[in-house]
């Protein structure tokens, strides 16, 4: 039977418990995540991880790995001076929406324009979790958010178009698709550049019930009802979970 | 050894080459962008031109983590965008060196005329308390020497150190000895070679953030206030003038203070190279003096620094727009009254 707590030794377990709250997306990621790290047998010596500020960018000081927990968007700069620095390392950033596509957005253009060999897994909870539930560039239009009260008016950014614009690798998944997801991480680890992952999760607490979800397994429920896996795809509709095509690299 | 003429900007990049630089990013900005377009092709260093200057920090503060001694160059725009992060770095503890060409402020201001209007900034400029080396040379060949003390000093004290320029110095040019400075290698074990937390959140021992204890941010702040503070003495540099003959001692400091050497038969000189944290010995200087005077190219931003160490009413002889006019200077300081050289030995 295969061992299912081999992720563990990615894991600083002493500094559990998380500050999450209950039915919180983000410990799937980060379990998700260690056992990607178990599938490829990552060097704990030669891996890295990087966060920004928000809910998910406290995940980092929960590996047990050397990891930067940086300014509020300034992960992706960080990793890439990283791994300019030290080739021989795999810097992996997990942040949140906000971090990476907000406040930190004009980094991700720049970074996948540069094809920076980096992993960044994001934690897209349509909302800024961790400051009470403002409206986030992946909140969708309509979307009520305690900034929006009326329904966001805005489109959400559409970070798939971005990053595929620059032929990197980009996949979306769910926190309910567990297989699926730790998939997507990882084939965005094996990817020789940039690869981004966008994972969909619920932020119970600060979004979810707001917009009449009853907990956490309520959102995970909606997940699995909404998305369906569409392997391969150029570009992903929306609905649709899966790993893109990716073009040549650079 | 060889001799050259080099401008200010190339001789702080021949000098961080030699210390031992691994590692630059940037952001080009009037009067720094020589740095960056003088490290371009250099087999020794890797170059980043980044989207802005918050790119450029965070860029060299993850190459420091992982090993290499890195530099950033900017003005007082850029500097400003640095500044969350400048106090990222010292919570981390990242050594790594910023220079900061001034040029005229607020604002895009004067992009081409000097200024020394970010000294403030260069102490208080991030959020939170913290106590930063700073250096402001006043010479091509001052600035080649003290890139190295820069470098030096970040990697003693494990952290961000800034290196003040301005647009006279560093676009002058001036010959330059290429001496070979002792430089200080890093001591901590790069990214990849633990279990280590770097995070900006109050935090003890690298191991997980500590946010609601008290006692745990003071005794945080305390270290890192004592350690630059005590690499900072090894850094002593200042430039000392004495006058038997004078009442007053006439403190300056980078470009102005060039200016003030003409005047140094009327007044006592003082230059502090290492601007922050103050020279301890200007208190003990200033006592043997009736008056102080200070000239800088601001409203007075390091006239109250001093006025806290000194413990007397300081003089101001301000000169801002890039303009260095003797005659203005001269006009200026015998404006002050009853100040400059002693009566009695006018009367001798
Ligand atoms: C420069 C700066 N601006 C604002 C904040 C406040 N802040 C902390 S977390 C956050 C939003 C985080 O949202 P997201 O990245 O989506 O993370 P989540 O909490 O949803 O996981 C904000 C605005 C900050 N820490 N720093
Ligand atoms: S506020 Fe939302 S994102 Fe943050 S821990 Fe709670 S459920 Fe998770
Ligand atoms: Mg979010």
């Amino acid at each position: 039977m295969e061992d299912t707590t081999r992720f563990k030794r990615f894991l600083k377990e002493k500094n559990l418990p998380t500050p999450w709250c209950p039915g919180c997306g983000n410990g799937i990621i980060l379990k998700s995540t260690c056992d990607a790290f178990d599938e490829l047998n990552l060097d704990t010596d030669k891996t890295v991880v990087v966060s920004g500020i928000g809910c998910s960018g406290r995940s980092a000081g929960f590996f047990n790995l050397d990891s930067v927990h940086t300014a509020h968007g300034r992960a992706i700069p960080m990793a890439e001076g990283i791994k300019i620095a030290n080739e021989n390392l795999h810097v992996v950033v997990l942040s949140g929406d906000g971090d990476l596509l907000g406040i930190g957005g004009n980094h991700l253009l720049h970074a996948s324009r540069r094809n920076t060999p980096i992993t960044i897994i994001c934690f897209s909870n349509e909302i800024y979790g961790m400051t009470g539930g403002q409206v986030s560039p992946t909140s969708k239009q309509g979307a009520k958010t305690i900034t929006t009260p009326d329904g966001c008016k805005d489109t959400p950014i559409n970070v798939q178009a971005l990053i595929k614009a620059h032929n990197c690798f980009y996949a979306r998944t769910t926190t309910f698709h567990l297989k699926h997801l730790k998939k997507c991480i990882v084939e965005a680890l094996r990817h020789p550049g940039l690869a981004f992952v966008d994972v969909i999760c619920q932020c119970i607490v600060n979004n979810g019930r707001r917009i009449g979800f009853k907990d956490g397994y309520d959102m995970l429920m909606h997940y699995k009802n909404t998305y369906k896996i569409n392997e391969n795809a150029d570009l992903l509709k929306e609905g649709e979970i899966g790993i893109t095509k990716v073009g040549v690299v650079k | 050894m060889s001799k050259l003429l080099l401008q200010g900007n190339q001789a702080i990049v021949y000098a961080a080459e030699r210390a031992g630089l691994g590692f630059f990013a940037g952001y080009p900005i009037t009067p720094a962008s020589e740095i960056l377009l003088e490290f371009v092709g250099r087999k020794r260093v890797k170059v980043l031109q980044m989207e802005d200057e918050i790119a450029s920090i965070n860029a060299i503060i993850g190459a420091s983590l992982a090993g290499r001694k890195t530099m950033t160059a900017t003005s007082g725009p850029g500097f400003s965008l640095m500044q969350e992060s400048i106090g990222l770095a010292h919570m981390m503890e990242v050594p790594l060196v910023i220079v900061n060409v001034q040029r005229v402020g607020p604002s895009t201001g004067m992009p081409t005329f000097p200024a020394q209007g970010d000294i403030m900034q260069s102490r208080f400029g991030s959020h939170g308390d913290y106590c930063p080396i700073v250096f402001y040379p006043n010479s091509v060949e001052e600035l080649y020497q003290h890139t190295f003390s820069a470098f030096n000093a970040a990697e003693e004290s494990l952290s961000p150190v800034i290196l003040l320029s301005d647009g006279f110095i560093s676009h002058i040019y001036e010959t330059v000895e290429l001496k070979t400075y002792p430089t200080v290698d890093r001591t901590r074990p790069p990214l990849g070679m633990g279990r280590r937390h770097f995070t900006g959140l109050t935090h003890k021992d690298n191991t997980k953030p500590v946010t609601s204890d008290p006692e745990v941010h003071r005794a945080l702040l305390r270290h890192l206030k004592k350690k630059c503070e005590d690499v900072s003495e090894k850094y002593n540099f200042y430039e000392y003038i004495g006058n038997d003959t004078a009442d007053t001692l006439l403190i300056s400091y980078g470009a102005l203070s060039r200016a003030a050497y003409k005047f140094r038969d009327k007044y006592a000189l003082f230059r502090p190279i290492r601007i922050f944290p103050i020279i301890k010995d200007l208190k003990e200087i200033a006592e043997q003096y009736e008056s102080v005077i200070i000239m800088e190219m601001n409203l007075g931003q390091y006239r109250n620094q001093v006025e806290s160490v000194v413990h007397k009413h300081v003089e101001l002889v301000s000169l801002t727009g890039g303009k260095i006019d003797l005659k203005e200077i001269w006009d200026k300081l015998t404006a002050i009254k009853g100040r400059g050289r002693k009566r009695v030995s006018v009367a001798d």
